[in-house]
C-alpha cells in the first residue's frame, strides 16, 4: 500500500510530463497577421487589432483557449510571412489554386464579397470599357489582381495596373490624382471610398469566398475548428459572427447574402416599390376622380339649386298668369257681356212692342238680330267655361234643388225651338226624383246642351228626354231621330274644338265645345256622359250623376 | 204701382234698358253711375228696392250693398243684384253681402220686371 502511495507522485509527475504536449497544444499559440482591409481586419486607433476576421478569430480562440499574438505588416508582408511560417494565419484571402498550393485553407468560408471598382467623383466611369487606358491601383498579388488582368483582356482593353501593397494607400493615390480608379473589395470600399472623395462606379466583379489563409504545415486540427466554429456561427444569428458583421458593416449584411436572394429581394422591392407606386398613383387618381365628383357634385347642386329657384320663378310666374287670366277671364265675361246684354235687352223690348208696334219685316230682322245675340253669347259662355276648365278654376256651387222643376225649365227653353221645326219633344220624368244636391246651373247647362244638340240636329220626328233613378244615381237621357253619327266618330265629340265634318257644317254652327263642357262638368260631379248613335237613324245621349255631390267638393 | 226704385249700374246703355222696362211697368226709376252716388241716393230719396250690378267702378256691388245695410232705413229693403255670371263664388259672395236675390244678365225683356215683382 505504501508502495503504491509512494509511487503516486511518481506516476503524476510521468503523467505530467506525458502531458506537456496537450496542455501545450490547449494553449495554442497563433500569429495572426493584420493588415490595413477595414473593416475585415485592421489596427484600431487605439492601436488594437480589430474588424470582422480579428472578432471571429479571437471568438474561437477564447473558446479554444488560444493564445493569439497579433503581427502587424501589409498584405503583402503578411502573405510572404505566412509562406515561411513567421505567422500561422492570414486574414481575409481569397482562395485560388496558387495559393492553395502555398497555404492552407479551411472549408467554410468566412465571408463572400466582390471587388468594385472606385474613381473620384464625376469621373465618367461607369462600365468596365471606360477604364480603357485608365491606371489602376490594385492591391499587389491579390485575387482581384488576377481577376481584374483577366477581366479586363477579355474586353479587349489593357488598362495600366498600379500594383500597391494595401488599400489605405490605393485610395490615397487615386484620391490625389496619381491613378484614376481603385480596386478593393466591396467591404472596404463602401466604409472608406467616401472618406477619400471617391465613389463606386457600376464595375462589380470577381465575387469569391474569403477564408483565413493559413501556414501550409499547420495542424489540420485547427483548421478543422475553424470550420466547426464558422458553422455553428453561422447557423446562429445570435452570434458573434452575426454581432461583429452587424458592429462593422452596420447594416451591410445583406451583402453576404446570396446572389439569388439579393435578386429576389431586388425583384421584391421592385413589385412592392412598383405596388406602392401603384397604389400612390391610384390614390392620386381615386383622389382626383374623388374632387371630380365634388366638383361636379357641387356644380349639380348649384344647378339643381338654380333649376329649383327657376322653377320655382317660373311657378310663381304661371300662378301669376293664372290670377291674370282669372282677372282676364272675369274682366272678358263682363266687356263682352255688358254691351250683348243692352243688344238683347233692346231687341227684346222691340220685339215686345214696348217701345211701338213693329210690322212685319221689322220683326224678323229684329228677331234675327236677337238670335244672333243670343248665339253669340253662347258661344262667348263655351269659351269663359273651356278657358276655367283648362285653367282648373271650374268649380262647382253645390245648392240643393228640384231637379224635375230644373228639367222642364231647360224643356221649355228649347220647346219653341222644336215647335217651329215641328218636331216632337217628349218629356218622360219620374215621380220620385227628389232633391238634387249638386250645381243646378251646371247640371242645366249641360241638359239644355244636350236637348238643344238633339233639336239641331233632327229634322224630323221627335227628341225624347227622360229622367230616372238607377242605381241610386240621377239616369237622364236625350234621344233624337236626327242624323246621327258614324261609330269612328264618337270617340271625338267628347273632345274640345272637335266638330264633326259632316259637310253639313255650316248648317249646324256652334264652337265644338258645347259636348266636352258638358263630360267635364259631369266628371266634377262624379258623373258619366255617353252616347249611342246610329248613322241616319239618330242619337242617344245618356248622362248619370249622384243625388249629392257635395263629397266631391 | 207707383214704386220708387233705385238702380246702380255703370253702363249707360244698361242703365236705360232697365230704367226703360221698369218704367213701362209703372215704376219710378232713379239712376245712379256708381256705388258712392247710388248710397248718396238711396239714403235721401229712400226707394223702396235697390237692384245694382255687381262689377261697379271704384266701389264694387257687394261692398254698395254691406254699407246700405248698415243703415236702419236700408235694413227691410230688398237689394238685388243684376249681373253677368262671372267667376266663381260670385253667387255666394252675393248672397252674403246681404242682397236679397240675384238675376242674371243678360235680361230677359220679357221676364225681368216679373221676377223684380217677386222681392216685394
Amino acid at each position: 500500500m505504501l508502495q503504491r502511495f509512494s509511487l503516486l507522485p511518481v506516476v503524476l509527475l510521468i503523467f505530467s510530463a506525458l502531458g506537456v504536449p496537450s496542455v501545450a497544444s490547449e494553449n495554442r499559440v497563433l500569429r495572426v497577421g493584420i493588415y490595413e482591409n477595414a473593416p475585415k481586419v485592421f489596427v484600431s486607433e487605439s492601436g488594437r487589432p480589430a474588424g470582422i476576421f480579428v472578432d471571429i478569430i479571437e471568438h474561437i480562440a477564447k473558446g479554444e483557449d488560444w493564445r493569439l499574438r497579433y503581427v502587424p505588416g501589409t498584405w503583402t508582408e503578411g502573405l510572404d510571412r505566412l509562406a515561411k511560417g513567421d505567422i500561422d494565419l492570414m486574414p481575409d484571402v481569397a482562395y485560388t489554386a496558387d495559393r492553395a498550393a502555398i497555404y492552407s485553407f479551411h472549408k467554410e468560408s468566412v465571408l463572400s464579397s466582390w471587388f468594385q471598382v472606385y474613381a473620384r467623383k464625376g469621373s465618367g466611369i461607369r462600365s468596365i470599357l471606360d477604364l480603357s487606358g485608365k491606371r489602376i491601383a490594385v492591391l499587389d498579388r491579390s485575387v482581384q489582381q488576377e481577376a481584374f488582368v483577366r477581366l479586363t483582356a477579355g474586353f479587349g482593353i489593357a488598362p495600366t495596373l498600379i500594383s500597391l501593397p494595401d488599400y489605405k494607400t490605393i485610395f490615397e493615390i487615386v484620391a490625389a490624382g496619381q491613378a484614376d480608379a481603385a480596386i478593393t473589395n466591396r467591404f472596404h470600399g463602401v466604409a472608406h471610398a467616401p472618406k477619400h472623395g471617391l465613389e463606386d462606379t457600376a464595375v462589380v466583379f470577381h465575387p469569391s469566398p474569403l477564408f483565413f489563409a493559413a501556414y501550409k504545415s499547420i495542424p489540420e486540427q485547427v483548421l478543422d475548428t475553424l470550420d466547426t466554429y464558422l458553422i455553428d456561427m453561422k447557423s446562429d444569428p445570435g452570434s458573434v459572427y452575426y454581432g461583429s458583421l452587424k458592429r462593422w458593416i452596420s447594416g451591410e449584411v445583406h451583402l453576404k447574402l446570396p446572389v439569388w436572394v439579393e435578386t429576389l429581394g431586388l425583384i421584391l422591392a421592385v413589385v412592392l416599390i412598383m405596388s406602392i407606386a401603384g397604389s400612390v398613383l391610384l390614390k392620386r387618381q381615386v383622389n382626383a376622380r374623388t374632387r371630380q365628383l365634388r366638383q361636379i357634385n357641387r356644380e349639380m347642386e348649384q344647378r339643381i339649386t338654380q333649376r329649383t329657384a327657376e322653377l320655382a320663378e317660373a311657378v310663381e310666374k304661371a300662378r301669376a298668369a293664372d290670377r291674370s287670366k282669372s282677372v282676364f277671364l272675369a274682366t272678358m265675361s263682363h266687356e263682352l257681356r255688358t254691351p250683348l246684354n243692352s243688344i238683347i235687352g233692346f231687341t227684346g223690348i222691340m220685339l215686345q212692342g214696348l217701345a211701338g208696334p213693329l210690322n212685319p219685316e221689322q220683326h224678323k230682322q229684329m228677331s234675327m238680330v236677337q238670335g244672333s245675340a243670343r248665339h253669340l253669347m253662347a258661344l262667348i259662355n263655351d269659351v269663359l267655361d273651356i278657358s276655367k276648365i283648362e285653367a282648373g278654376q271650374l268649380t262647382l256651387a253645390i245648392t240643393p234643388f228640384d231637379l224635375k222643376a230644373s228639367i222642364e225649365k231647360v224643356v221649355k227653353m228649347v220647346s219653341r225651338a222644336a215647335e217651329e221645326k215641328g218636331l216632337d219633344l217628349k218629356l218622360d220624368i219620374a215621380k220620385d226624383l227628389g232633391t238634387a244636391n249638386t250645381d243646378q246651373r251646371r247640371v242645366e247647362q249641360v241638359i239644355l246642351n244636350l236637348i238643344n244638340n238633339a233639336v239641331k240636329f233632327t229634322e224630323k220626328g221627335r227628341v225624347a228626354v227622360s229622367c230616372r233613378m238607377e242605381d241610386g244615381q240621377y239616369r237622364l237621357a236625350v234621344s233624337d231621330t236626327g242624323i246621327g253619327m258614324k261609330p269612328e266618330h264618337l270617340q271625338e265629340i267628347f273632345k274640345p274644338f272637335r266638330q264633326i265634318d259632316t259637310g253639313l257644317t255650316r248648317k249646324y254652327e256652334g264652337t265644338g265645345l258645347g259636348l266636352s263642357i258638358c263630360k267635364k262638368i259631369m266628371e266634377m260631379m262624379g258623373g258619366t256622359i255617353e252616347v249611342e248613335s246610329r248613322w241616319g237613324l239618330g242619337s242617344t245621349f245618356t248622362i248619370r250623376f249622384p243625388v249629392h255631390s257635395g263629397a266631391l267638393q | 204701382m207707383s214704386e220708387t226704385l233705385l238702380v246702380i249700374e255703370d253702363n249707360e246703355q244698361n242703365l236705360y234698358l232697365m230704367q226703360y222696362l221698369l218704367e213701362k211697368s209703372g215704376f219710378t226709376v232713379m239712376g245712379a253711375r256708381n256705388g258712392r252716388d247710388g248710397i248718396q241716393m238711396a239714403l235721401t230719396q229712400k226707394p223702396g228696392a235697390v237692384l245694382l250690378d255687381i262689377q261697379l267702378p271704384e266701389m264694387d256691388g257687394c261692398a254698395v250693398a254691406v254699407e246700405l245695410r248698415l243703415h236702419e232705413e236700408m235694413k227691410g229693403i230688398p237689394i238685388i243684384a243684376v249681373t253677368s255670371y262671372a267667376m266663381v263664388g260670385d253667387r255666394q259672395r252675393i248672397l252674403a253681402s246681404g242682397i236679397n236675390g240675384y238675376i242674371e244678365k243678360p235680361i230677359d225683356p220679357e221676364t225681368f220686371v216679373e221676377e223684380i215683382r217677386r222681392y216685394f
